[in-house]
This record gives structure tokens, C-alpha cells and sequence, in this order.
């Protein structure tokens, strides 16, 4: 497959390099944020979707951020992300955060160019394939990231690892980090079964297959999603059941 | 428009509620953080003229008052408006067109120092075609008179005077008020208004036996004979009398014109001392001796030459009404330096006689004017008086914010409106720190540079690089104390965004208000998140977080954000 030079999103911060001292490289395109910590996970995913085959995050070298700590925000943010694009089928290495310090004499224009050689390696983004499978993947991983679970586990992580929770009990990184990576499995699986039931109902069976995981754990899935209220049984075949989705508020 | 939003709250950051010319110092950080320096001076000139000035000898009541300090230590917030004016200074700055004249009102300013200059930029600004009237041969008063050259170099005084000109404003030079011009020559002359000015260029007498003899000269006429480059001859061993930053200039002056031995006699101890202690130290590094608790008894002289200064130790009593302790001679301390120059440097008083008399205090005690202190409006209607006349000596930055002040005022009285209606300025000091403790140490990593390196062409970039590197490195240790609007640095992207919360979709799981760095968003009573819109700063981390994606942002909203990542994509 031929490939030409990839096309790179950056999300930048409005306060690290000064905009007259840019020379941005003509395959990158800047999108200046208030601060890293506003990039909602949706909005990268989602900046995939429409067709970049890389995304670079630049930021503020910790301990400077204008917002106190947004900088650290965009990290767990991209560690999230990086999961789920694992999940996904898109290579993580497509989306990298950057520090960028005033003292540093690294200029953009550089870390651009790194990266989208980078990029350049990985080839074009599966996502331009003509209906690419990876696409439902991606819907998923979209919805995962702006359901309720894995965003307030996002938002407590700095409460729970280095204060306590409601129990008085602190989580430590490594606890904190092992369940992160169990809700975003199950988040990701739970929004596909909900992307694949809503064009047409879905066995338990048809759905193990496609997922790829024990029947058993689907249907643990669809248990929990049906408590929830994302899926309902459409009919019975035979003596299979069949899921449909339900539209979720 | 942001300007009118801060005036309404006046809901200040400590620095720009301490600063008396109010100079927006969060902007201008904010604005070195990003890189933008040339903006930076634009933000300082809005308050004031003398970006480069005080930027070098300001006695920065902004770093004192830095909420910074409960961490570590303040911004180096004079050091970085140094930085910025000299880079456009390096870069040359831009003539600015001359402002038309809105009024036909014509304005007279007395004296060309930096309230004179001040009030006459204000006004000029305004629209007012103003006069300045200066006795010297050249316009900025003590700043360019009575600051050596190593601490105020002439050529950075007469740019900043250049850019008031280009302004419009028209300074004449060798006019001297009470002689030259009187108030009913100015009345008769068109002038509606009068500011004086003239500030306080008389250096207080000693009061002691031995004043007149020869080498006995006042630190304000020294310095001011050295300033005009006229041949000044100065002792093998010299005492300068005082502990302000006066007296330390003429010390270190006096030790760099030649004088083997330079010494200070104050009667204070240190910690009393006016002078700025990086200035004290400056000198003392100079190799000039401070001899503190000491007074001049008299001054012995030999044909009628000064031989030396005898002096009294003393020792500290109980506070004074200045909230110093007051020094009180031991009897029979009395003992001698051998000096042949002796320079008193204990203050300034006005020369009121050439004042007109109806505008003099009646009082014999006290300043000179009476003036109000709101207004700055003297007894006599039209005529106003401001900085050092009005106060007794004081800073450049307290002469500034008087200029300012005048300016209103003269602006509402020829308009014909009330002066004091609203002019009662209810400042609030805030910062959204409440626990200073979470807030990571970061030492101050940059200082001015006291002495420039004599530097390449090639190597004088780089160092300018580095230096502004450097800077923007010292500005984020601004912690950004005062509210969103204040800091008009990032204006051209958020436009002063702010955080609203979707009161449907809210179901008060708090992660906003964990998540907000300025604690800007709370769980009301009923449970669901409000924004406090004095507060929040616009940086969207509530938005990014929220789980039920009910916070959004007023202007930056998530599709804007998609718009700008996407606009080279979707071709």
C-alpha cells in the first residue's frame, strides 16, 4: 500500500510555545486548547475517526501549568486512551503527549517531524480503509470514553491514590492502575455489544464469536447492560435468546 | 471591555491591588508565559508610561505583596518588566500615532517628572491636548536628575519621554513656573486646567555647626551636578549622612567618581534603613562602609574646609508615629571620622516659593499643599497638585499612581461632572489558593541582570534567547491569584471562557470540584455542581472530566475544539 506523508492533529497548549515562534511543519495541523487537561478523550478519538493517522498532545513540562495540574490531567488521559486504542486495533504509538519547557531548546518544528516519521512507519490509519472493521471499534471506544464509569474513575484517580475514599481507605497506584485497565476492557466490550446489537439483535453465541471472548462472559455483560438499561431482550429464537440495544439517554 | 469588567468588581490579585498605579501585573506574566513580550509592554503601558523605569528602580510593592511568598518567593515581577521593555527596546519599538485631540480644553502640567509626565500621558490618551512645563534643560524630573546612571541609564528615561511626545503630548523645557509662567499667565493663556508637580528638590538641612563649610554638599545637588555633567570634584574620604536610597546612590556615585573612602553614617540600625536592601547590599559590595546608630554632632573644618564629622552614638528607643524606633543619643559617645567631603542625604523638602500663595497650606506644619487626598483638587478650583509636593518624598511608582489619579480628576472637572462620585476604590485582594501546602516548590530561577555581559552580536542573541527563555520559565511560578478576566493573555483564544454546568444532567458526583484547580465549582444546596463565574479561569478541566458531559464551556466548547483539530483534515 503506497503511503503518503500523514496527516497529524495537534492539540497544543495555549500557553507552551509562543504561536510567532511556530514553524509548523504543513501536515500538522494546530488546534490550541486553554490547556491540555481540556482535551476531552471523546475529541481525540474522535479526531481519529474523521481520518488523522497521528495525534500529539504538547504541553506544559510539569511542574509548570498555568491550570496548577491540567498537564498531569492530559497524562491520565492518554493513558486511558492508549488502552483503548489498543483495544480498538489502532496502534497506540499514534497518539503521543509531549512536554514541552521554555528551557528546552527542542523547537516543534523537530518534534513534529519525529513524530510523524514516526507515524510515517505505522503506514496510513486503518480507519481510511473503506469500511474498515476497526470503525465499530472505534464507535465503541467513543462511547466508552463518554460513559459515566470510566470518566469518574478518570476524575477520582487523584482523590482515591493519593487521598482516601469514602471508606477511609487509600488505593494505591498499582491497585488504582489493575482496576482502570479491568473497566476499561469491560467498558470497551459492553459498548461494542451495545454498537453491534443496535442494527440488529444478537445472539449471546453470535456475539462471543465476534468479540472473540468465553460465552459466559458476554452474558455477564449483558446482564450488567440490562440492569443499566443499554440492551433488552428482543426475542426469543428457538431457544436462543436474542439482545437488540436500547437508545441510551 | 475587559478594562471596564475589572473596574466594576475591583476584585484585585495582591500585586495589582499593592502596585499605586495598579499596573495589570497578572496580564503581563500571563503574557511572558506565552511568550509574548512585545504584548507585554503594550499591557504595562495601558497603566503606565515607565515600563522600563520601573523596571529597573521600582521598589516593587507588587513582589512584596506576591501571594507567591507563602510558598517560596515572589515572582521576580520587576525583573521581568525589565526584560520585556528592554527587549522592545532591542527590537525598537514602534512610534505610536499621535492621538487625536478630542477636547479643546488646552491642559498645563508643572514639572516633567513622573507624575507630571504621567497625568500628562493619561490625558493625552484621552484626547486632551496637554503642556508640560519643565525648569530643567531636560524633562523627567528626579528620575533623570537624581538617579545615577548605573541604577537609570539618561537614554532609558528619554525614550519613555520619547513615547509620551509621540503621543502627542508637548514638553517645554527651561520654563520656570513662578517666574516664566504664573497661573493667571497660564488662565490667560487658554489653560483650563493646572497640575502642579514640581515634586521636592531641596535637600533637608542638617541642622548642625559646621553646614556651610566647603565640601559639605547635599546628596540631591551632587547628584543632580553629576547628572548634568558638570566637573564635580569629590573627597579621598567621604560620609554620606542618611539611610535612603538616596544616600546610597550618592555614596556609590561618590565611590565611583574617584573617593578612596566612602562611608555611611546612619543613625538607625539596618533593619530601619529606607533604602531597598539589594540596593544596600549593591553597595556594600562596592566596598562602601555603614556605620549605623550614629548622628553628626557638628562638622569640624580647617580653613574652612571640612577636617571632620564628629557623631554621637545612639541606640534605639520606642517607636516613633512613622512606626520606626526612634534613635536617642548616648552622652558622651562623641567621636570623629576624618572626611573631607561630608554629603547629607536626609531627605527632600519642596521649594514653595514659587507657588502661588493662595494655594499654600495655611498650616506651618505638614506638607506644603493642602491637598485632597481622593481628588487631589487644591484650594483653588482648576488647579491640582499631586506626587512629592503632595506627599513629601516618595517612589516613582507612588508619583505614578498620583499622575493617574489627577488625570481622572482634571478629565471629570473639565467635563463638568462630580469628582469624588465613585472614585471611592473598594479594593479587594484575592487568590484562589486555599491550602498552600499543595502547591509545588519552585525556587525563583531568574533575576535582572546587574551587570550585562559585553556580548558579540551573534552572542547578544543567544543570550537574549536564553534570557527570555529563562523569563518565561520565572513567569510560571505566577500562581495567577486574581480572576479570569484579569489576565488578558490568553483573551484571543478563550475570550474569557467560563464553565456552565447543565443543571438537568448534573447528578452531584463532585468530580468537577475535585478537579478544578481554582475551586471554582461547587455542589450547591440542592446537590447539583454551580460554577462560581469570579473564579473559574476557563481551562475546561471540569469539561474534560465530567461524566455525564454536563459541563460544557461557554465559547470553547468540545465541537469548537473538533472544528479547529479537524479544519485541515476534512478536505
Amino acid at each position: 500500500m503506497e503511503h503518503n506523508t500523514p496527516k497529524i492533529v495537534c492539540f497544543m497548549c495555549n500557553w507552551t510555545y509562543c504561536q510567532e515562534d511556530l514553524q509548523v511543519p504543513s501536515n500538522v495541523n494546530i488546534a490550541r486548547v486553554a490547556c491540555i487537561g481540556r482535551i476531552d478523550p471523546v475529541i481525540v478519538l474522535e479526531t481519529f475517526a474523521h481520518g488523522a493517522d497521528g495525534i500529539m498532545i504538547v504541553g506544559c513540562k510539569p511542574p509548570d501549568c498555568h491550570f496548577v495540574d491540567g498537564n498531569l490531567q492530559a497524562e491520565r488521559t492518554v493513558k486511558v486512551l492508549k488502552k483503548l486504542m489498543a483495544l480498538t486495533g489502532l496502534e497506540p504509538e499514534r497518539l503521543k503527549l509531549f512536554w514541552s519547557s521554555p528551557l528546552e531548546e527542542i523547537s516543534f518544528s523537530y518534534l513534529a517531524r519525529e513524530f510523524s516519521e514516526d507515524v510515517w512507519k505505522l503506514g496510513a490509519s486503518p480507519l481510511k480503509e473503506p469500511e474498515s472493521k476497526i470503525s465499530v471499534n472505534l464507535l465503541a471506544a467513543k462511547n466508552a470514553a463518554s460513559d459515566f464509569r470510566l470518566r469518574v474513575l478518570l476524575g477520582r484517580e487523584e482523590e482515591l491514590t493519593e487521598f482516601m475514599n469514602a471508606y477511609g481507605e487509600k488505593i494505591s497506584q498499582k491497585e488504582f492502575d489493575a482496576l482502570l485497565d479491568d473497566v476499561v476492557k469491560a467498558e470497551f466490550i459492553r459498548h461494542k455489544i451495545h454498537v453491534l446489537t443496535k442494527t440488529k439483535p444478537l445472539s449471546v453465541k453470535d456475539l462471543a464469536e465476534i468479540l472473540g471472548i468465553k460465552p459466559a462472559a458476554v452474558l455477564r455483560h449483558i446482564t450488567n447492560m440490562r440492569r443499566k438499561g443499554m440492551i433488552a431482550l428482543d426475542r426469543v429464537e428457538g431457544t436462543t435468546p436474542l439482545y437488540k440495544a436500547l437508545e441510551v439517554k | 471591555m475587559t478594562a471596564t469588567l475589572i473596574s466594576e468588581k475591583r476584585l484585585l490579585p495582591p500585586c495589582r491591588a499593592a502596585c499605586p498605579a495598579h499596573v495589570n501585573v497578572q496580564a503581563y506574566v500571563s503574557l511572558i508565559q506565552r511568550g509574548k513580550f512585545r504584548e507585554a509592554v503594550e499591557v504595562i503601558r495601558k497603566d503606565m508610561p515607565f515600563p522600563a523605569i520601573c523596571g529597573r528602580v521600582c521598589f516593587s510593592p507588587c513582589e512584596d505583596a506576591c501571594a507567591r511568598v507563602n510558598v517560596d518567593q515572589a515572582v521576580a515581577i520587576r525583573a521581568l518588566k525589565r526584560l520585556v521593555a528592554d527587549i522592545e527596546h532591542e527590537q525598537g519599538r514602534v512610534t505610536p500615532e499621535p492621538i487625536p485631540k478630542k477636547y479643546s480644553e488646552k491642559v498645563a502640567i508643572i514639572g516633567a517628572g513622573p507624575a507630571g509626565l504621567t497625568a500628562a500621558y493619561e490625558l493625552a490618551k484621552l484626547g486632551y491636548p496637554v503642556t508640560v512645563f519643565e525648569r530643567m534643560s531636560e524633562p523627567g524630573g528626579m528620575m533623570r536628575y537624581c538617579l545615577p546612571n548605573f541604577r537609570l541609564e539618561k537614554f532609558v528615561v528619554a525614550n519613555e519621554i520619547a513615547y509620551i511626545q509621540d503621543l502627542g503630548v508637548e514638553i517645554k523645557t527651561g520654563v520656570e513656573f513662578g517666574k516664566d509662567v504664573t497661573l493667571e499667565s497660564l488662565k490667560a493663556d487658554g489653560y483650563k486646567a493646572v497640575f502642579i508637580a514640581i515634586g521636592t528638590q531641596k535637600g533637608m538641612k542638617l541642622n548642625v555647626p559646621g553646614e556651610d563649610l566647603e565640601g559639605v554638599v547635599n546628596a540631591v545637588d551632587f547628584l543632580r551636578a553629576v547628572a548634568l555633567g558638570e566637573h564635580v570634584t569629590v573627597g579621598e574620604r567621604v560620609a554620606v549622612i542618611g539611610g535612603g536610597n538616596t544616600a546610597i546612590d550618592a555614596a556609590r556615585t561618590a565611590k565611583k567618581l574617584g573617593a578612596k573612602e566612602v562611608m555611611i553614617l546612619y543613625r538607625r540600625s539596618r533593619e530601619e534603613m529606607p533604602a531597598l536592601p539589594h540596593e544596600v547590599e549593591l553597595a556594600e559590595k562596592d566596598g562602601i562602609k555603614i556605620y549605623l546608630l550614629v548622628a553628626p554632632k557638628q562638622i569640624i573644618g580647617e580653613n574652612g574646609k571640612v577636617k571632620a564629622v564628629e557623631c554621637l552614638r545612639m541606640r534605639l528607643a520606642e517607636p516613633d508615629e512613622s512606626g520606626r524606633r526612634r534613635p536617642v543619643p548616648i552622652s558622651f559617645s562623641e567621636h570623629q571620622y576624618e572626611v573631607d567631603m561630608v554629603i547629607p542625604a536626609l531627605g527632600q523638602v519642596a521649594e514653595t516659593e514659587c507657588l502661588p500663595a493662595e494655594v499654600l497650606s495655611k498650616e506651618k506644619r505638614g506638607p506644603p499643599l493642602q491637598v485632597d487626598p481622593l481628588t487631589l483638587e487644591t484650594n483653588v478650583p482648576g488647579v491640582f497638585a499631586g506626587g512629592d509636593i503632595a506627599t513629601g518624598p516618595a517612589s516613582i511608582i507612588e508619583a505614578v499612581g498620583a499622575g493617574k489619579k489627577a488625570a481622572v480628576s482634571i478629565h471629570l472637572y473639565l467635563t463638568g461632572q462630580d469628582l469624588r462620585k465613585g472614585r471611592e476604590e473598594k479594593i479587594e485582594e484575592t487568590t484562589w489558593v486555599k491550602n498552600w501546602s499543595s502547591i509545588r516548590k519552585k525556587e525563583r530561577r531568574y533575576e535582572a541582570p546587574i551587570e550585562k555581559p559585553h556580548l558579540s552580536f551573534e552572542e547578544a542573541a543567544e543570550y537574549l534567547e536564553r534570557t527570555k527563555q529563562k523569563a518565561r520559565f520565572e513567569a510560571f511560578r505566577c500562581l495567577g491569584c486574581g480572576p479570569c478576566a484579569e489576565c488578558l493573555a490568553s483573551m484571543d483564544l478563550c475570550e474569557g471562557d467560563k464553565a456552565v454546568v447543565d443543571e438537568n444532567r448534573c447528578i452531584g458526583c463532585n468530580v468537577c470540584a475535585v478537579i478544578c484547580p481554582v475551586e471554582a465549582i461547587k455542589k450547591n444546596e440542592k446537590g447539583i455542581a454551580q460554577v462560581n463565574e469570579d473564579l473559574c479561569k476557563g481551562c475546561g478541566l471540569c469539561a474534560a472530566r465530567c461524566p455525564e458531559q454536563a459541563i460544557t464551556m461557554k465559547k470553547l466548547t468540545n465541537e469548537q475544539i473538533l472544528t479547529f483539530a479537524l479544519a485541515t483534515l476534512r478536505r
